[in-house]
């Protein structure tokens, strides 16, 4: 692009460039022969009106006017000193008189004078340029006819002079345009150039690469748009990464959720099988291998309702709080107690649109969370409101809180706060996932608030 | 006598690898989390570490650089390649994945311990002593001649004391895979060793199964 765009600026700028200097040269080349064409009509004119009166005179003396043509026209020949002029007198065809060399003028001239008229004509003759007025003198001397020869070789010699200047100099501004062309688009193309580096980084994976913004015109506005989709293309890498990561730590945490139990499994059968068993032996590897297969029918379980509350839509109908809230408590009742937990329940509203046995799950598994998360004699409050014309229902603890970090992610399937996915604090962290598909089924909104140490407040908006 | 420390949070898991090192003749202390193991550790040494990477508190990783030179097998549910490396890299002296099998969790500890342990040369038990090192078999003090097979059995036995082999797996422990497939080979050379050692009732035939060479620890 840009040796295209020098080139075509440079070819058309030399084209109407030497063009302009030829016109002019061929002008003044013009100019110089009409004013050489003019001066010697007007001297033969002078020479010829003068030489009548000179004939005049000398016929009215009584001399014959043959004899002294040289002496009558000697003094015209001193017209100019400088030998650029000459003089030839012709009488019939015949020359009778000559200023200068007329060898040169001999063959040329002979032909030259026509009837009465003037005729001025341009010869070359010997690397000599020579303008050459021949007319006839009017009657009754027009036998005679008078040559006038003005020599303009000088002129032409300073034309071509200033010709070849003018060329000269038009080839050394061509080559200064030249440098200065490339010097300018050089720079008109850097933002280009800057745009294909900056595009190829990020290519590379240097998304962060930007470019630089100067002023206001269009390269500007370019790169400024420029810049807008590489900052959309680290973006979307950002969030790419993010559900990468997200992806590998499910699969990491499915892998341990399912291994764990299957290593206990199998590795309790193949101790039974292989060793030298005590009947004690054998009865807590038989709890092992029976406690850790209920821990996957567990996980089966909660995996294949995940996946039917994916899958299948829901009955709703009316259902009244306070009989939700009762069958909760009961559920939970032994575990309330052992951990000696109180609970207290109220509501402003009377009913709520739903499938009971998924509210209820729902609820279970949020109250389930406050009371591990409780220590022994923890407080949980379940509160049904209607806030901003929207039913509520929010469950409060005062237990250990968590962190923003373990909040943003506690509704992935198989996340887990603690790290170490120990069995004792905790299940296979599906319950969370479940109640956000079961407040999805029913419109409704799972959102969690909570601080380290200062308990945590889950929240059901329903809009339905 | 080889003690092991086993730092694994699933009890079900803790006890398991516990109790199939005891079946060898280890000494196993367990432990369930990263505070108590590095207390144990400073407590007293250990000559191999069994760590779960996943661990409450402080994980697998941050044990590991304080084991001081001890050897560790790295036993987890993480088998992606960059925790594998990292394992290494930190140390380790063997990774092994969940769900794993006893004989090669037994391999493991059994090879990490001969290439950190050179004291290991010889085992005894009744009247029969071997010699890892010459390869040599005694009974009664008296040098009992066996064939390089029946001596490689007989290790083989030794290393896996107290489990079942099956016929199979012993096959492939001694005579290596591409050998032709008798198992009535190894029916033959158990024979010879029971009759050279004595061993009628120490080496035992396991219905459907194979042998178990059964020392009380």
């Amino acid at each position: 692009m840009k040796q295209r765009t020098f080139s075509t600026t440079l070819a058309l700028f030399l084209f109407f460039f030497n063009l302009g200097i030829f016109i002019i040269s061929v002008t003044i080349f013009k100019d110089t022969i009409s004013r050489a064409e003019e001066r010697s009509l007007g001297e033969h004119y002078f020479i010829t009106s003068a030489l009548i009166k000179d004939f005049h005179a000398v016929e009215s003396r009584g001399i014959a006017i043959e004899g002294s043509f040289s002496s009558l026209l000697q003094p015209y020949s001193y017209l100019s000193g400088d030998k650029k002029t000459g003089l030839a007198f012709f009488k019939n065809n015949q020359l009778v008189y000559s200023s200068q060399d007329t060898s040169m003028l001999q063959n040329n001239l002979l032909k030259s004078s026509k009837d009465g008229i003037r005729v001025s004509t341009v010869r070359k003759v010997e690397k000599k340029t020579y303008v050459i007025v021949s007319g006839k003198l009017p009657v009754p001397y027009d036998s005679y006819a008078l040559v006038y020869i003005y020599d303009i070789s000088e002129a032409i010699s300073s034309w071509s002079n200033l010709k070849n200047m003018l060329f000269l100099a038009g080839f050394l501004l061509s080559v200064l345009l030249s440098f200065g062309l490339l010097i300018i688009l050089n720079q008109i193309f850097k933002p280009l150039k800057q745009i294909s580096q900056t595009s190829k980084n990020i290519a590379k994976g240097a998304y962060e690469t930007r470019l630089p913004i100067y002023g206001h015109d269009e390269l500007s506005e370019m790169a400024r748009s420029f810049n807008h989709m590489a900052e959309e293309i680290q973006h979307q890498m950002a969030e790419l990464i993010d559900t990468a990561d997200k992806k590998q730590q499910f699969i990491d945490n499915f892998a341990h959720e399912i291994r764990t139990p299957l290593t206990a499994i199998y590795g309790y059968a193949e101790y039974m099988q292989k060793a030298l068993l005590s009947e004690d032996d054998r009865l807590s590897a038989l709890n092992y291998i029976m406690s850790e297969s209920r821990r996957l029918q567990t996980i089966s379980f909660q995996l294949l309702e995940l996946a039917n509350l994916q899958n299948n839509l829901i009955t709703c109908e009316e259902q009244k709080i306070s009989r939700l809230f009762e069958m909760v408590r009961q559920t939970l009742y032994s575990k309330l107690a052992e951990k000696n937990i109180n609970i207290e329940f109220s509501s402003e509203i009377e009913t709520i649109w739903g499938d009971a046995c998924l509210l209820e799950s729902l609820l279970i598994n949020l109250i389930d969370n406050a009371i591990k998360a409780c220590g022994k004699g923890g407080h949980i409050f379940v509160c049904g409101a209607n806030e901003a014309g929207k039913k509520t229902i929010s469950i409060r603890d005062n237990g250990k809180g968590m962190t923003p970090e373990v909040l943003s992610q506690i509704m992935e399937p198989f996340y887990r706060g603690e790290k170490s996915r120990n069995r004792s604090t905790g299940g296979a962290g599906l319950g969370l996932a479940i109640c956000k598909q079961i407040a999805l089924h029913h419109g409704a909104e799972l959102s969690f608030t909570s601080f380290p140490c200062n308990g945590t407040t889950a929240k059901i908006t329903f809009t339905t | 006598m080889t003690s092991i420390l086993i730092v694994e949070d699933e009890v079900a898991i803790n006890e398991l690898v516990k109790r199939n090192l005891q079946l060898v003749g280890y000494h196993c202390t367990s432990v369930f989390d990263g505070k108590t193991a590095i207390s144990e550790m400073q407590r007293q040494s250990y000559d191999l570490i069994v760590l779960d990477i996943m661990l409450p508190g402080l994980d697998g990783f941050e044990v590991i650089k304080h084991a001081n030179e001890t050897p560790t097998i790295f036993l987890t549910a993480k088998n992606n390649l960059p925790d594998r490396i990292k394992g290494f890299s930190m140390g380790a002296d063997d990774y092994l994945t969940k769900p794993f099998e006893m004989l090669e969790l037994l391999a493991r500890v059994e090879a990490v311990l001969r290439r950190t342990q050179k004291n290991r040369n010889y085992f005894e038990v009744g009247d029969v002593k071997i010699d890892f090192n010459s390869h040599q078999v005694y009974l009664n003090g008296q040098l009992v001649e066996c064939t390089p097979k029946e001596y490689e059995l007989l290790e083989v036995l030794v290393n896996n004391r107290n489990i079942a082999l099956s016929r199979e797996r012993l096959l492939d422990l001694v005579w290596g895979y591409d050998f032709e497939r008798d198992s009535r080979t190894i029916d033959v050379h158990i024979q010879k060793l029971r009759k050279k050692l004595g061993w009628e009732d120490v080496i035992k035939t396991i219905y459907k199964l194979g042998y178990r060479l059964e020392v009380l620890q």
